[in-house]
């Protein structure tokens, strides 16, 4: 699952058009889109977490912040594992590496291959580890 | 001055958006999967590119309201609101909202230039898209309060702070501001609202809601309609 919090959803649609393109299979399903931290929040509080491989999230949101939203994140252990990805037009310096933040898109200048390694990096390495570990194990059985 | 490059820099802030999206949607071109698809992605190009002219125009339109160049006349104002409407229907679908629209008004003819009357309930509406919930139905109404006509947009999102209220119960807003609890606004909507309904003489002001907030606008009936 991929979760993408922008509360323009035509931008979080360019988000979403990016990420299913680094894959083969139609990934479209598995990306929940949401237009503020807090539905994003209650969503992930009946979730199962483990299930959650990565989230893009905007900063400028209605209601709590994007930074509010990853304090929140932080707040717990199995949430606060899941990389996150700040998109924003906010001219970010600081060092975010301790919130769970993995990357800081600009949306004046990213590009579409920036999601795209950023999605390789954090979730299909990820999976084709995990991938690899469950043949590993059948083949020692 | 220093006041006058603040307002400058929000306002950019909120123009730089629309030309961020638009650099996204022509990146995604590139994944469109069919023309349907392609078709989909120039019309949210020319929804966007649309809505930023408009903005834009509505900016140049302020530096020439000193020239007197707009002229009053009678405008139907149910007419002035259905187009707006109109324009706007794609981004509430797009958006999944809704907007009510209920016309009470006996005056239907109100003392106005139409291309302000237009900008005006176009910030609002645009306002209230951005600002409602998901699955929130926005309110657009026209009524007669006391001699005046009034046109509210009630949306249902984050209360308006309370000295951008303030502002608009004064009447005007100075000059566009950071809208804290309304991240993606600079008030420039808000802002150009109100300087055309000061040109028009009409009152525009805001009615904060636990649940939302109505902006509204009132103009005077024309004279001319009595003559029918």
């Amino acid at each position: 699952m991929i979760y993408i919090i922008d509360n323009d959803m035509m931008m979080a649609e360019c988000i979403a058009g990016a990420v299913c393109s680094c894959f083969d299979e139609d990934k479209s399903e598995e990306i929940k889109f949401f237009q503020n931290a807090i539905e994003a929040m209650q969503e992930i509080a009946e979730a199962d977490v483990s299930k959650i491989e990565m989230i893009f999230l905007d900063i400028m949101l209605d209601g709590p912040d994007g930074f509010t939203f990853l304090n929140e994140l932080q707040s717990y252990s199995d949430t606060a594992r899941i990389p996150v990805v700040i998109v924003t037009a906010l001219k970010i310096k600081a060092d975010l590496s301790d919130y769970g933040v993995v990357g800081i898109l600009d949306k004046s200048t990213m590009q579409p291959d920036d999601i795209r390694a950023l999605v390789s990096q954090y979730v299909l390495s990820v999976n084709s580890v995990s991938a690899n570990k469950k043949i590993n194990s059948k083949e020692q059985k | 001055m220093e006041s006058e490059v603040n307002g400058i820099l929000v306002a950019a802030h909120e123009l730089e958006a629309p030309f961020n999206l638009l650099r996204q949607l022509a990146f995604s071109l590139d994944y469109a999967d069919d023309k349907e698809d392609i078709k989909r992605v120039q019309s949210k190009m020319i929804d966007v590119s649309d809505r930023a002219i408009r903005q834009i125009q509505d900016l140049t339109k302020i530096g020439r309201l000193e020239d007197g160049l707009f002229e009053m006349e009678p405008v139907a104002v149910r007419a002035v609101c259905d187009d707006v409407v109109e324009e706007l229907r794609y981004l509430f679908r797009f958006n999944h909202r809704d907007l009510k629209i209920e016309y009470r008004n006996r005056s239907r003819l109100v003392n106005a230039n139409r291309d302000l009357l237009y900008s005006i309930i176009y910030n609002f509406c645009l306002n209230a898209v951005h600002y409602s919930d998901q699955e929130a139905r926005s309110e657009l109404v026209i009524s007669d309060k006391n001699d005046k006509v009034r046109i509210d947009i009630r949306d249902y999102g984050p209360s308006l702070p309370i000295d951008v209220w303030r502002s608009l119960k004064k009447g005007w807003i100075e000059k566009p501001t950071s809208i804290a609890m309304r991240p993606g606004s600079s008030g420039l909507g808000l802002y150009i609202a109100s300087k055309f309904s000061q040109y028009m003489n009409a009152d525009v002001g805001a009615v904060r809601h636990r649940d939302g907030t109505s902006f509204f606008v009132e103009l005077s009936p024309s004279r001319q309609a009595s003559l029918f």
